[in-house]
């Protein structure tokens, strides 16, 4: 609960000026910021709120979509380009969070969203993320809702965001801006893993923000699918998305990404490559399905994720195939 | 609902335009914030705390600590801050007061202590082996013994051996405990999140040394509290006050929602080991419930897990035994049907699992095994609804149409499966005293020193005493929440209606009395001379019932009694109850479950309850659902897990401790079934609890049934179902 | 490491239609500044951090979490909290309906659930049934009122319940 400083910038240039003070933020929805404020594990001296920037626009244009970085959530998944092109980006969005949140949160801070590890978010060490050094609580503690790819003895904290998981799918790229200048980078490699410094998370430097989202346009119909306990309002367990094209019987291209098994959102290569230019049909699926955990490491208590990942991929490669 | 007695809430509009005002939003000038500083460690002590980043921050006012923490008078509950010991993770050991609630919490971040951590007891599992015997369980002794079970089941036809687990849970009432506490020069002025205004008052007065009558306890309007603002809120609320004293100022603690899993207690996880034996027909011939619970290491807890096992059913040899284990871990307490929750999850699981052994059908077992008489207690039943809420509930369900076996119903890639269980709570009372008011305008008032925290109580108390005196009910005002007012009764374990409602019945039938004196009496009034017993109450009238003279209330109040006129009651209850009192009831539910992916939905929700008299069917049946809903966040969500290491509750937060959503809601579907008690005074059962009771254990059978895998741990998730390829 | 002070700042929120001149650190949330600073206590703090709804506003006719922002970034901003729902003595349609189907027990989530309820509507959400249950999954009630809920909605929203 430190005491933090505010600025409104009025412009994108007053932004990017600011941001590089110590200890500055960005802020926009505030919808993952201020829980973390305030249970002491974010502790920014000086807030820059961008959300007055003209960053929220959707565009659809020829060739793919781009976001804005302060779009909210809600309107990306209103959004009739989105819905017909991307349903899986709407379908994310949707089974994200709440209505509230949806109407606040942005697709910049969707994208940044810091794990829900239940160390991390109450504070509690060994912490790589709280306390760089440290080590990890979850490894040997309760691990559930834990990571089985990606993960290590220094973290195994699950990424917690469904869209970033759609976007992976469908080989999102992501714009950054600093007064440096302007860089565009797959979204795949804007996550770092966790390896020896889990605290840096993003390729992101300091003064450097993301000011957009592009996706391409693709054939084919794309979904995703989220499990969880509870009907509504819960973090994934696991989350598949799909992005299918079928021409002929056979799988034109196929982009596949897990949500709740990773320490990033995940890209499953094996079950990709299995699929592409193969006869779509539930066999193959299945037997691509069947590697979608390959390399995976579980823990004490998410070993039922293998399993759970491997129905998943199955069930939203059939249910795509159905609708292509 | 076209039932006259289904009224609205009568304090609905000050809800739905946020003018209710609760404990925390008291208006009181000067008023000063505090803010907790929590031990992060599970047993140890402090060694030094430095508060000197604090108090340079701005708003800062002052720190309690065991260091200057004066004594207090009488140990009335377990009290904060008395020394340097920790006991469990999340104990406060400073508290920090400031001139807002955000510097206080700022400030209270900003304090240093140093602690010497200690070897804590964390993990129940090691710990089984040092299990002891607690004083009581509940209200209920803590072992029973009738005929010889471990013969019975030796020689039993059928014999089951089962062992259950149920998770911790918190009660997270929506609105967080709060106190204000306002030091008058003659008068302590309490403004607190309580359950029991009386009872929070006689715990302060111990606490501080203070006559009763030196402090008054207001809560006007609760937001909850399904047992966490009872006893368990003494030592946070006391502590507030104690930090009022310290300052000189009138001080507001309010608890952030973590700190509502660590220090307002929590439902405690049991290990239940539960043998049953039955002859070829599925007739019980023997039960042995042992169940083991944690409790702290600072006081002594255990919910009265085995009552259902002891009484439920017709059975000659039954055994039960509670056990505790001492934890480094928040103090339990009792949540929304203790006891009977959890415990009725393991008997009525088992009842299942016999049933499905026998290839009976549950219901047909239960019927089979119905209690004429509670042989634990050796008294007949007061009444006992039991077997029409059986069949009212299987109709309205649809039971008869239930295949025996499992996988046998599909909607798609889901398979549906439906489960039952009976239902019963035990009836409990106590005193209260209540007051009748006729005011100068002809108006009614009810005062009675309780509290409605989402019950329906403030309405059904002004019903009754409309019935009685028959005044439309937008007439009557009702007070509650006070200590100033006569004493009511504590809201928590169904006793609050049944134990006002003789007292309020009382006292308005002696103001009737007296208005019928008064119109036959007052020279000015038209009924002047007439034989008392022609003349009644009639629609803010006392009207002649032979002719047609009538006097109005307001008119007769304003001529003869410009004071008002006021009646008070007090009743007790007979504590030699010759019966055996229970509410009863049978839930009936549907699940579909994705056997590849393991998700489970719940489709239908049906319940019957026969529960004595019914004052309001309106709020009667949302009480009922509400218990239900508890009941699925028990079966599904709910899990308040301490980490082992660390001895911290893990997720303490409402977005990973997940209680059921709109999303998560099934059709619901309850039942009412009239019944007259004559044992009972006015009738009342009390309802609140019944609906958590047996719906975790209808909803587990309903998985079995779904997808032929038993599960007899709670919460049920994902991964014990996943059971299809 | 200090703390840095950071003093109040002059602010002005337009709330129920209203223009209030305040100060407030510039840390405050929304909701403590509606119900500390402006005595605005319809709004309810229920855990403070986002997860159960009890706070719900509407800004600029679409729901938030008022525990989820800064006081300071809703300046300018139509803010509508449950004291400025009723038409005077005319209560708004949700909450005739929220009394009528009994769709409140303690009272605490209520307004939440209402300004939940009312924003949904605005926003076009209410497709059907299913939908409306999705959508209110972000306020949390605690003593079951949610059938009852669903069916005060339904009644405002012209859906079959």
């Amino acid at each position: 609960m430190r005491a933090f400083d505010y600025l409104r910038a009025q412009t994108e240039g007053e932004a990017l000026a600011a941001a590089g003070q110590d200890g500055a933020a960005f802020i926009a929805g505030g919808t993952d910021l201020m829980p973390l404020w305030k249970a002491g594990v974010a502790a920014p001296g000086l807030l820059i709120d961008i959300g007055r920037l003209p960053l929220a626009e959707v565009t659809a244009r020829d060739g793919g979509l781009v976001f804005g970085a302060t779009a909210r959530l809600a309107d990306i998944a209103d959004h009739p380009e989105v819905r017909r092109r991307h349903p899986a980006i709407a379908q994310a969005i949707e089974a994200s969070a709440s209505g509230q949140v949806r109407n606040m949160a942005t697709l910049g801070g969707a994208l940044l969203q810091r794990t829900r590890c239940v160390y991390f978010r109450s504070g509690i060490t060994p912490c790589e993320k709280l306390e760089p050094g440290s080590g990890c609580a979850a490894v040997a503690g309760e691990n559930r809702l834990h990571a089985i790819f990606g993960g290590g003895p220094s973290c195994v904290a699950t990424h917690a965001s469904d869209l970033a998981v759609a976007l992976v799918a469908l080989d999102a790229q992501v714009r950054l801006r600093s007064l440096a200048g302007e860089r565009v980078l797959p979204l795949t490699a804007l996550y770092l893993p966790a390896g020896e410094s889990p605290a840096r998370e993003t390729v992101l430097v300091p003064g450097e923000m993301i000011v957009a989202v592009e996706v391409p346009d693709a054939g084919g119909r794309s979904l995703y699918l989220k499990i969880r306990d509870r009907a509504s309002f819960e973090f994934a367990v696991v989350s598949v998305a799909v992005a299918l094209e079928v021409a002929d019987g056979r799988v034109q291209s196929v982009r596949l990404a897990a949500g709740g098994v990773g320490t990033m959102p995940w890209r499953l290569r094996a079950s990709e490559a299995a699929l592409t230019g193969a006869e779509a049909g539930e066999a193959v699926f299945r037997a691509a399905a069947g590697l979608a955990a390959d390399g995976a490491q579980p823990l004490a208590h998410n070993g039922f994720k293998i399993e759970l990942l491997k129905r998943t991929v199955l069930r939203a490669l059939v249910q795509a195939g159905d609708q292509t | 609902m076209n039932d006259s007695r289904s009224a609205p809430r009568l304090e609905a509009r000050l809800k739905v335009t946020g003018q209710a005002r609760y404990s925390a939003e008291t208006q009181i000038p000067g008023l000063l914030h505090a803010a907790l500083v929590t031990a992060p460690i599970a047993r140890g002590r402090v060694t030094d705390i430095d508060a000197s980043r604090a108090e340079r921050l701005p708003g800062f006012v002052a720190i309690m600590t065991h260091e200057n923490a004066a004594p207090l008078a009488r140990a009335a509950a377990v009290l904060h801050l008395q020394g340097p010991e920790v006991r469990f993770a999340g104990e406060p050991v400073a508290v920090v007061i400031a001139r807002s609630p955000i510097a206080a919490r700022r400030a209270a971040a900003a304090v240093d202590v140093v602690y010497e951590a200690e070897p804590a007891a964390t993990d129940f599992d090691l710990f089984l082996g040092e299990a002891y015997a607690p004083r009581t369980a509940g209200r209920t002794p803590t072992d029973s013994l009738r005929g010889d079970p471990e013969d019975a089941l030796a020689r039993a036809r059928v014999s089951l051996d089962l062992r259950y687990e149920t998770a911790a849970n918190n009660h997270h009432p929506m609105e967080p405990q709060s106190v204000i506490a306002d030091w008058g020069p003659d008068l302590l002025t309490v403004y607190t999140t309580t359950q029991a205004v009386f009872a929070h008052r006689a715990a302060i007065a111990g606490a501080f040394g203070l006559e009763v009558e030196k402090v008054r306890v207001v809560c006007e309007y609760l937001g909850g509290g399904f047992g966490a603002k009872g006893g368990a809120w003494y030592p946070g609320m006391i502590l507030g006050i104690q930090l009022a004293r310290h300052v000189g100022a009138p001080v507001r603690l309010e608890l952030t929602r973590a700190q509502m899993f660590t220090l307002v207690g929590r439902r405690q996880e049991t290990r239940q080991h539960l043998r049953l034996g039955a002859d070829g027909d599925g007739r019980l011939t023997a039960i042995a419930l042992d169940t083991v619970a944690p409790t702290s290491t600072y006081a002594e807890y255990a919910d009265a897990v085995a009552t259902t096992a002891r009484m439920m059913y017709a059975c000659p040899n039954v055994a039960t035994t509670h056990r505790l284990v001492r934890l480094n871990a928040p103090q339990p307490n009792p949540m929304r049907a203790p006891g009977e929750g959890p415990g009725s999850f393991a008997l009525e699981s088992a009842m299942d699992e016999l049933a499905h052994e026998l290839q009976l059908d549950p219901l047909e077992l239960r019927l089979r095994n119905f209690a004429v008489r509670d042989q634990n207690a050796d008294l007949s039943w007061s009444s006992n609804g039991l077997r029409e809420c059986y069949q009212v509930g299987a109709e309205a369900f649809g039971w008869a149409g239930r295949p025996l076996a499992p996988g046998a119903l599909r909607d798609g890639r889901r398979t549906l499966g439906w489960g039952m269980a009976a239902v019963c709570y035990p009836v409990y009372s106590m005193a209260s005293a209540a007051s009748v008011a006729l005011e100068s305008d002809g108006g009614i008032v009810v005062r009675c020193g309780t509290q409605d925290m989402g019950t329906g109580t403030i309405t059904v108390l002004g019903q009754l005493a409309a019935a009685i005196l028959d005044v439309p009910l937008a007439r009557v005002r009702v007070e509650i929440g006070d200590t100033l007012l006569p004493e009511g009764p504590y809201s928590g374990g169904s006793i609050a209606t049944a134990s006002f409602t003789p007292a309020v019945e009382a006292a308005a039938r002696d103001l009737r009395t007296r208005l019928i004196t008064l119109a036959s009496t007052d020279p000015a009034s038209s009924l002047l001379g007439e034989a008392q017993p022609d003349l009644v109450l009639e629609d803010g009238h006392v009207r002649s019932l032979t002719g047609n003279r009538s006097e109005s209330l307001a008119a007769l109040a304003g001529r003869a009694a410009p004071g008002g006129l006021e009646a008070f009651a007090q009743t007790t209850p007979d504590p030699d109850r010759p019966v055996s009192a229970f509410g009863f009831g049978a839930v009936f539910a549907e699940v579909a479950v994705d056997p590849e992916l393991g998700e489970v939905r719940l489709k239908r929700l049906t319940a019957a309850y026969a529960a004595g008299r019914i004052l309001n069917p309106l709020l009667a049946r949302s009480q009922y659902v509400g218990g239900l809903i508890g009941g699925i966040g028990m079966a599904l969500h709910e899990a308040t897990v301490d980490d082992k290491a660390s001895g911290r509750v893990l997720g303490d937060n409402l977005a990973d401790y997940l209680i059921p959503v709109q999303a998560d809601m099934p059709a619901f579907d309850v039942h009412m079934i009239h019944e007259d008690d004559p044992h009972l005074p006015g009738g009342i059962k009390g309802i609140g609890m019944l609906g958590t009771v047996g719906t975790a254990g209808a909803i587990a059978n309903a998985v079995f049934h779904a997808t032929g895998v038993r599960i007899r741990r709670l919460p049920i998730r994902i991964e014990d179902c996943i059971v299809q390829a | 490491m200090t703390d840095p002070s950071r003093e109040p700042r002059a602010l002005t929120l337009r709330v129920n239609g209203v223009d209030h001149s305040l100060a407030a650190e510039p840390c405050a949330t929304l909701l403590d500044v509606l119900r500390d600073g402006l005595g605005l206590t319809g709004t309810k703090k229920g855990c403070d951090m986002g997860a159960c709804g009890a706070c719900t506003v509407l800004v600029d006719d679409r729901r938030i979490n008022a525990c989820l922002t800064l006081a300071a970034m809703q300046e300018g901003r139509e803010i509508v909290t449950i004291e400025g729902l009723a038409d005077g003595e005319d209560l708004h349609p949700m909450q005739q309906a929220f009394i009528a189907h009994d769709a409140l027990q303690c009272g605490y989530c209520t307004p939440g659930q209402i300004l939940s309820a009312v924003g949904l509507l605005a926003e076009g959400r209410a497709v059907d049934l299913a939908q409306v249950a999705e959508q209110m999954s972000g306020n949390l009630c605690r003593c079951g009122a949610h059938p009852n809920i669903l069916a005060a909605i339904a009644e405002v929203a012209g859906l079959r319940a």
